[in-house]
């Protein structure tokens, strides 16, 4: 066992908190890119940060890597984590660029891989959908085929946006006949391609997911990732990708530092916040919350980057812990700043730059890559082997329910 | 980063399960509970030949040489048997400190005893008043005094909550010799003229912890460990290790009432059904296994550190204060999903789980004793380098672009309709 970082892996730290350092101005914080300055500002950095190969520290050179591991990537995303970067490209490198790896052709991967490590590009993943939330199997958006061509016709909902994409990653059904899962299949596409329309869907927070719609939307074969019929497997494979991701908790923990900052520079009652003792313990509570939530990520990361040695992960807790944390964190941290804890960014008595108030809001949805609720059931079925309903019973029991209306 | 456990550390994980799984059943623990010394000669002997009572010192001394982390291996696994054993008191309280602080003569005549199983020792640190203070694991709340008398030197006081003591040969006691939280190690032999037991009724139901009543008991100069006024440093980084090592047993504890919740959950047919397919009852499952996995990670962290000497006050705090309460917790999970059989105390596992988990948690620093420690280390945090709070240029949006500025991009895209 071992606890620390290599020298290469501190240094890799050092480099990029540094550059990361210089390159954001003074009140950077995890706005929502709500403005053409902001937006244009993230589109740069993640350009420049691309040229460096700092975007992806883990792909191969010749896709515009650094030539790393796992672990190194782990890193670099711990980096990102504590500056609160969101990428544009955030979909893009965390999920899309590694599926590509794993079943991209090698055109497609010589196409594709080296304008996402650059920074050039932004991807969307389009999988869920009105009727395929947590049940991901269950895609209603057909692709069928005519000729030497695809024509795809569907909605998708919830899609993490807020920029403008370049490339959409969808899955589509492509077969009828089989178990639902069996007849999925991912396209890639121009975001730009006739018949792709687009809804803004703002969220708490001030964030701003979409709602594509597909209508009659035609593509080639060659815009077929992977196998056909395969896609609800890839999504799964690739889904693995996000779960090492080492931001969160250096994030979490950035945060509890602007905390703790901030009890020790504010007085109440003519004393420092830190001094009293019901918000030590809070602070304490949230440290050690915190501490849980790295650890557990380290260990998904590293397990996950040795499964050819190991087999597939045995489990994963990251996304458990990080949704606890988060619902409950916010909530302390807004309770923390008392009447003020509503103000938001922009109010003249905003604490902490209303930071808190914008994370409280955003906190409320903890759903992305599945509920929490998804989060247990996966553990309960395939960590712990807890019965479940059979497939069959659960149809039983729906026709039952019908009858009886 | 590397979560694998080395070869050695399997092996002794596995040996160590194997060894407790035939050896320290049920019964033993019950039987242990009520006699007299609180644990079992026979296995104590058994575990010096497995070479468990000399596990940390050096093979001069009679040990083996391993670290805190391969203990912290072993005590899991203990915490998981039940293992009922002054070997805490003994092997890390009591040795490791002669190990880091006592003559060359203490540890010569000391440790190799120890490594046979021929000698057994004990902690006391606290006392009545300091505990209701919250200063029970802290220099301020040693205040037994101490007269020097010639060469030697007098004890009298109370020292409360000591485990393990009236079956020592020796004990070790933190008594003050000076002003400003000054506290001085001695070594006491157990059964000097002026020393009262009085075995403490606990909720773990053993008989492992007493009351030390000291009415000037005489103790020899020489029997002082380490230096005089400089006791703390020793206790302290013994408490840590001891803090760390309760924190494993801990985990192991939780880890074996999770796997009875789970095992009962699948077996358990109500409704002609295992109770285990309601979704009530997964979650208690899952919140166990997510305490204990979590708890785990820190506990091997702080291990890992204190083994290396990094400085780690705050993940030592983080381990046991984190145990203290998920741990716990998961016993408390288990019982919600045994219901009944797990209330009752003549047999079954979960009960002796439950009871010792208590004692644990408020050994060596209780939940709040850590907090305060893990407070203490956030405010040593360094200030922040281009800190929040200084709304200016383009992170300061304006109140009214608070919403996503949809006009950004919807000329570059047909936009099917606003949806405000």
């Amino acid at each position: 066992m071992e606890f620390g970082f290599t020298e290469e892996q501190e240094t890799l730290r050092k480099e990029l908190y540094d550059f990361y350092a210089r390159e954001l101005p003074e009140d950077v914080t995890d706005v929502p890119a709500v403005s053409k300055e902001l937006q244009d500002f993230w589109m740069d950095l993640q350009k420049k940060a691309g040229r460096k190969g700092y975007l992806t520290p883990g792909w191969s050179k010749e896709t515009g890597g650094l030539g790393l591991g796992h672990m190194e990537a782990g890193v670099a995303n711990e980096v990102e984590g504590y500056w609160g970067i969101r990428w544009p490209n955030g979909v893009g490198l965390q999920v899309c660029g590694p599926g590509l790896h794993l079943f991209g052709t090698e055109e497609q991967k010589k196409n594709f891989l080296p304008e996402i490590s650059s920074g050039e590009k932004i991807w969307y993943e389009c999988f869920t959908e009105p009727e395929a939330g947590t049940d991901e199997a269950n895609q209603q958006t057909r692709a069928k085929k005519q000729g030497d061509k695809w024509i795809i016709n569907g909605q998708k909902i919830y899609i993490t946006g807020g920029y403008k994409p370049d490339l959409l990653l969808v899955e589509a059904r492509t077969a009828d006949t089989v178990p639902k899962h069996k007849g999925l299949t991912l396209f890639c596409f121009s975001a730009e391609t006739p018949g792709v329309t687009v809804a803004a869907l703002p969220c708490m927070g001030g964030y701003l997911a979409n709602i594509f719609y597909f209508d009659d939307v035609m593509v080639g074969d060659e815009a077929v990732i992977g196998q056909i019929n395969q896609g609800f497997y890839h999504v799964m494979e690739t889904f693995e990708f996000e779960r090492s991701n080492t931001y969160g908790a250096a994030r979490a923990r950035r945060d509890l530092h602007e905390m703790v900052q901030f009890c020790r520079e504010t007085k109440k009652n003519g004393e420092p916040l830190i001094k009293n003792p019901e918000i030590r313990k809070a602070l304490a509570k949230m440290a050690v919350d915190i501490e849980v939530l790295r650890l557990a990520t380290w260990r998904t990361a590293w397990r996950f980057g040795e499964r050819d040695r190991l087999g597939p992960l045995d489990f994963d807790l990251t996304g458990l812990f990080a949704r606890l944390n988060g619902i409950a964190h916010s909530v302390v941290r807004l309770n923390i700043l008392g009447v003020y804890g509503q103000l938001r960014r922009g109010s003249k008595y905003a604490k902490l730059s209303g930071d808190v108030e914008r994370d409280w809001q955003y906190t409320r949805s903890m759903h992305y890559a599945g509920t929490l609720e998804a989060v247990k059931i996966v553990l309960a079925g395939r960590v712990l082997g807890l019965p479940r309903i059979p497939a069959k019973l659960n149809k039983t029991i729906m026709e039952a329910l019908q009858e009886k209306k | 980063m590397n979560f694998e456990l080395s070869e050695e550390q399997q092996m002794l994980k596995d040996s160590a399960r194997g060894f407790l799984e035939k050896e320290c059943t049920e019964s033993v623990v019950r039987e242990s509970e009520d006699s007299d010394s609180g644990y079992s000669p026979e296995l104590w002997k058994k575990a010096a030949e497995l070479g468990w009572l000399g596990i940390a010192y050096p093979e001069k001394y009679g040990g083996s040489g391993m670290d805190i982390l391969d203990m912290a291996i072993l005590y899991e696994e203990m915490g998981r048997a039940l293992f009922p054993s002054p070997h805490l008191s003994t092997v890390v309280l009591g040795g490791l400190t002669i190990l880091d602080a006592g003559s060359e003569e203490q540890k010569n005549s000391i440790l190799p005893r120890i490594s046979k199983g021929e000698m057994l020792l004990s902690l006391a640190v606290t006392e009545p008043e300091a505990i209701w203070n919250g200063k029970g694991w802290l220099p301020e709340g040693v205040t037994m005094p101490v007269v020097a008398q010639g060469d030697d030197y007098i004890l009298s006081g109370t020292k409360l909550f000591v485990h393990d003591a009236h079956s020592a040969d020796y004990l070790i006691v933190a008594a003050a010799t000076g002003k400003e939280n000054k506290i001085t190690l001695f070594l006491v032999e157990a059964h000097s003229p002026g020393i009262t037991y009085t075995i403490l009724r606990t909720s773990a139901g053993d008989k492992r912890q007493s009351e030390i009543i000291f009415d000037d008991v005489k103790v020899p100069g020489k029997n002082i460990i380490g230096r005089l006024h400089d006791g703390w440093a020793p206790l302290e980084k013994i408490l840590k290790i001891g803090a760390v090592l309760l924190s494993a047993q801990l985990v192991g504890s939780a880890e074996k009432a999770m796997e009875l919740a789970i095992d009962h959950a699948k077996t358990r047919i109500q409704f002609d059904m295992p109770i285990g397919i309601h979704n009530w009852v997964q979650e208690y499952c899952i919140m166990a296994f997510a305490d204990v996995q979590g708890t785990r990670n820190l506990v091997y962290e702080a291990a890992w550190m204190l083994g290396k000497d990094i400085p780690c006050d705050l993940e030592v705090a983080m381990a046991k204060a984190r145990a203290n309460e998920a741990c716990i917790d998961a016993h408390w999970q288990a019982h919600q999903v045994l219901a009944g059989i797990g209330f009752c105390t003549q047999d079954g596992l979960l009960p002796l789980h439950t009871k010792r988990g208590k004692v644990y948690q408020l050994y060596l620093g209780d939940t709040d004793h850590h907090m305060e420690k893990i407070a203490q280390q956030l405010e040593k945090w360094p200030d922040l380098e281009k800190p929040h709070g200084k709304p200016l240029g383009i992170f300061d949006v304006p109140e009214d672009l608070q919403e996503p500025n949809w006009d950004v991009w919807k000329n570059q895209i047909e936009v099917r309709g606003k949806l405000w």
